[in-house]
């Protein structure tokens, strides 16, 4: 359609543009100049050319915050197609029981990661804890849940598996509900039982909103912040390092905003490159 | 324009105004100056109390006064809001970070203020005796909260167990081996609790008589009083197990460790004075504080925080924020500070006063800590020190105490790090 | 797929254990008081129903000040992007136009980048333009939405041209044809937009927590989580009022409006 004014197209878009352009892609580029320089904010700036990026490298940060935040996201990812399937599967009836059972698994959708994240804080505390208590009374062995090194990365993951099954039984329920009921009859009228009914019918159409949720709640994981800085501060030893935190912790913490520059160039790219992927594999389609 | 456009040109003029209200910047009229402190809980409820004093009488400036986290966190946020052009007039901050902040500009010399020259304060705690060579500087920094690292014990269990209060650190390891209470697997009281941190790295260090930072500059950590520091954790963690192995980073750890203690799960407890009143007062058993088991010298690093004023505020608030200041540095605010905390009194005239009126007969606690100034061991007016402290010690002995990793390599490994830019 | 019976209801009710108890707990805790904390931390049930957490919390931090800093910001924040994505979205949908595939792309890439990657160059610039601390740096980063464009976008490509060139023809301006006759028409659309915006920004706490230091202008996402670092002793019956004021407002939103957000999220919302 041809525009009533000429000016008008850009009119109508220019605070869009603006904001984008100033909020989204000038950023990109201030972050790739800070990159090549070391400053702490309170001292002239130095210029130090590739030094962060190798030494990032070096000192083996780059690496930590990648294979912590890659290993993070696969528990999740995994956890949350898994246990979003299985919800899905098991709620997918009519009933008051089922819908209310469905709202409060979604519910946690809406609430603050803060509240999930001290909440969660407070039930696996060391001592008080609801989980720990029960551990005990069940006479299994104590553990230090986010404080030992090798369990803290994987409570996270649980606690954020929590949050977005929720999410992830929503699209899943979606998915089951367009899968026409016809295809059920057919395939039970050529003898088929149950189990082989998912097989054959209910597996194979699930499979966008499978990929569905997977993009998303990796692209998501990538980018966990919250439960990081409230939980754990990335510790205990870095365990718990992930990619945007150790970005934090540099800035704020360390005050190396060359060095967070840096990692800031590595992490756009990253999250970036995955979230073009999933652009690619659903553009324009609904998953409902 | 039609109604909807008109309707939301109303709707936003009204949420300009409340968009005003909302902006923090806005400052109203009169002396007005911001501090951002970072205690909670009992320190907390003495400084809005002290602040409300102040405030009553109208002549004064106000102080509008924003809690902004522990300790780190306020300073990560204080530098960050200098660069973004939003720093407060007034803020405490660690004793390692002052000489960095110094050098870099950010801090208001304070001497041309009227009455900088007779804050009488106690030197140890105060700028001339925290650094080497404090005195000869600029004035950057009053002491606020200043504390000692001392020992907490619990008297009865060590009677029970037929020990003494440990004099050294050979006592210190018998001692905990003789407190320490399995059940099967499981260690029901623990001999020894310590936060893993650098500052009490540092007291065993200097008590070893070592040095962080030598004469020169040249970060040595320590050398070999750094190394034995370390190793001493080590045995007692790994070897003699009779050391609660560290949970937590930060204020997680101490929060843990001083709940341990109070409940009765550690019998021996190193912390800060500064808890001496919480302690004191929710024990349900007799609290004994004692000095620091020492190794070859009698040294201790102070802790807690100093005020200081950014150079990067208006001149009116600084001027705001050093009325305060001087304010808090009278005898009566600094006496009241220290009895109502366990913080060491920062001027000479609250040391005579209490002293005088019996209060350190009738607090032997308060006594011992007092006794520690005597021992001050100052940090280097070292810039790096901060960093050496955050991002090389800290990680450095979380890692090599949760792991066991030899001392002396762990050590070697942090010093070539501390050359790094 | 009909499990048996008895199995479902019992795996449901299991599920929904799961998933109802932690709040349950939450609320529990936020009833109990100091001394009963530290003596039996896991009480099924407080000592005596009492809201003496949530007033100590009201009295020490300004809580009443973060509720309304952090309404005012997710309703600006919702509301600016459901303005700005309008015009652009039937811009991008219905205009021919030269730079019409440039712009498309623009928001297609910043779709792509998340907050986490911007905001250390975005703090910088705020914080040289002396923005920081205040509500401007909260909403503005945030009032163009690529998700909102394009959504709308979507949308308007499905609403007949003949309904914009009648209504241009009748002397309709562009502003009238965009908010008094597409925003009708798009009501499901910005519905869930405003939604998923309202409640994302309710809840965010990595933005403020970057932007703001100054207490006038923290929201209740930061707030709460203040409340944790004390430093002698973490009193969780605080914390878990805290944290109840902090979600009580979306779960409010989720019990009205769960149907529109379930839509919300199936038709490709984030």
């Amino acid at each position: 359609m041809k525009p009533a004014r000429p000016h008008e197209p850009y009119l109508l878009l220019l605070p869009t543009v603006l904001l984008l352009t100033l909020f989204f892609l000038v950023p990109f580029f201030v972050a790739a100049k800070e990159s090549l320089y070391s400053w702490d904010l309170l001292t002239p700036r130095t210029y130090v050319g590739l030094a962060n990026y190798r030494l990032l490298w070096e000192r083996g940060e780059l690496w930590r915050a990648f294979r912590n935040t890659l290993a993070y996201s696969a528990v999740v990812v995994s956890g949350a197609l898994v246990l979003g399937l299985l919800l899905a599967l098991l709620l997918d009836r009519k009933g008051r029981l089922a819908a209310f059972v469905r709202g409060t698994v979604f519910s946690a959708y809406v609430v603050s990661w803060v509240a999930v994240a001290l909440l969660f804080m407070w039930m696996l505390d060391g001592e008080a804890g609801v989980v720990t208590r029960v551990v005990v009374a069940l006479g299994l062995p104590k553990k230090n849940w986010l404080g030992d090194p090798a369990v803290a990365l994987y409570t996270l993951a649980v606690v954020s598996i929590w949050k977005i099954a929720g999410y992830s039984m929503i699209v899943f329920l979606a998915g089951l509900q367009d899968i026409p009921p016809v295809l059920y009859e057919a395939a039970a009228l050529d003898g088929a039982g149950r189990i082989m009914r998912f097989r054959s019918v209910t597996w194979p159409a699930l499979g966008p909103s499978a990929a569905f949720v997977a993009t998303t709640s990796l692209i998501l994981s990538f980018q966990a912040f919250d439960v990081v800085r409230i939980m754990t501060q990335g510790g205990p030893v870095h365990a718990t390092q992930l990619f945007v935190y150790a970005i934090y912790e540099q800035i704020f913490l360390n005050l190396r905003v060359g060095r967070a520059s840096a990692l800031t160039v590595l992490f756009g790219v990253l999250v970036f490159s995955l979230a073009a992927l999933q652009l690619r594999l659903f553009r324009g389609r609904g998953v409902a | 324009m039609s109604s909807r456009v008109s309707r939301r040109s109303v709707l936003s003029a009204s949420l300009a105004s409340a968009l005003g209200a909302c902006d923090a910047r806005l400052a109203g009229g009169g002396e007005r100056a911001a501090l951002w402190y970072s205690y909670g809980g009992k320190n907390r409820e003495v400084l809005e109390r002290l602040l409300a004093r102040f405030h009553r009488d109208p002549q004064r400036p106000r102080i509008d006064a924003t809690f902004q986290g522990d300790y780190f966190e306020s300073l990560a946020k204080v530098r960050t809001a200098i660069a973004a052009g939003a720093a407060p007039a007034l803020t405490h901050v660690v004793a390692e970070v002052v000489p960095y902040l110094a050098e870099a500009g950010a801090l208001e010399p304070l001497d041309r203020y009227e009455g900088a020259a007779d804050l009488d304060l106690v030197p140890g705690i105060a700028q001339s005796g925290t650094y080497l060579g404090g005195a000869e500087r600029p004035l950057v920094a009053v002491p606020f909260n200043r504390s000692v690292p001392v020992m907490y014990v619990n008297k009865v269990m060590l009677e029970r167990a037929g020990v003494g209060i440990p004099q050294n650190w050979a006592e210190l390891r018998a001692g905990a081996n003789a407190l320490t209470l399995r059940r099967g697997t499981e260690v029901a009281v623990w001999g020894f609790e310590c936060p893993v941190s650098w500052w009490f790295w540092v007291a065993l260090l200097a008590s070893a008589g070592g040095k962080v930072v030598d004469a020169s500059g040249e970060v040595t950590l320590g050398g070999d009083a750094g190394v034995r520091a370390l190793d001493l954790w080590q045995t007692l963690i790994h070897r003699d197990r009779v050391m609660r192995p560290p949970l937590g980073r930060d204020y997680n750890a101490w929060q843990v460790t001083t709940q341990d203690f109070l409940s009765g799960r550690a019998a021996i407890l190193w912390s800060s004075a500064a808890f001496l009143r919480y302690i004191e007062e929710s024990a349900r058993f007799p609290v004994t504080v004692a000095p620091l088991p020492r190794d070859v010298r009698h040294a201790v690093p102070t802790g807690g925080t100093l005020f200081v004023i950014l150079r990067a505020a208006e001149e009116r608030e600084k001027r705001a924020a050093w009325q305060f200041l001087r304010w808090m540095t009278e005898r009566e605010q600094t006496t009241e500070w220290s009895t109502s905390t366990g913080y060491l009194p920062a001027t000479r005239a609250a040391v005579h006063e209490l002293t005088r009126t019996g209060y350190y007969d009738a607090h032997p606690s308060d006594k011992v800590v007092l006794g520690e100034l005597d021992a001050i061991e100052p940090w280097p007016w070292s810039p790096t020190l901060f960093r050496v402290q955050r991002e090389i010690m800290d990680p450095l002995l979380e890692n090599a105490v949760l792991e066991g990793t030899d001392a002396a390599r762990a050590l070697e490994k942090g010093r070539r790090e501390a050359l790094l830019p | 797929m009909k499990p048996r019976f008895p199995v479902a209801a019992l795996v449901s009710a299991v599920v929904a254990l799961v998933w109802v108890g932690p709040y349950t707990w939450m609320a529990i805790t936020s009833f109990k008081t100091l001394p009963e904390l530290l003596d039996n931390p896991t009480a099924l049930w407080p000592d005596a129903l009492t809201f003496a957490a949530y007033r100590e919390v009201w009295a020490t931090v300004p809580m009443a000040r973060y509720l309304l800093n952090t309404a005012v910001m997710a309703v600006l924040i919702a509301v600016l992007q459901i303005a700005l994505a309008l015009p652009a979205g039937f811009a991008l949908a219905k205009l021919d136009f030269v730079g019409r595939r440039a712009a498309f792309g623009l928001v297609l890439v910043c779709l792509l980048i998340p907050a986490q990657a911007t905001f250390v160059p975005v703090f910088l610039m705020l914080g040289q333009a002396g923005l920081i601390n205040t509500m401007a740096a909260l909403v503005l980063p945030f009032g163009a939405s690529a998700l909102g464009t394009f959504l709308v976008r979507q949308a308007c490509l499905s609403i007949p041209d003949e309904l914009i060139e009648a209504a241009r023809l009748d002397g309709a301006g562009d502003l009238h044809i965009v908010y008094r006759l597409l925003a009708p028409a798009l009501k499901p659309t910005l519905a869930a937009l405003f939604l998923l915006s309202f409640v994302f920004h309710w809840n965010d706490y990595f933005w403020p927590l970057v932007m703001t230091t100054d207490d006038r202008i923290r929201t209740v996402p930061v707030g709460i989580a203040l409340l944790r670092e004390q430093g002698s002793g973490v009193r969780w019956h605080l914390v878990m009022a805290g944290n109840v004021i902090l979600s009580a407002p979306t779960l409010v939103v989720f019990a009205i409006a769960q149907r529109h957000l379930v839509r919300a999220v199936t038709t490709r919302g984030f």
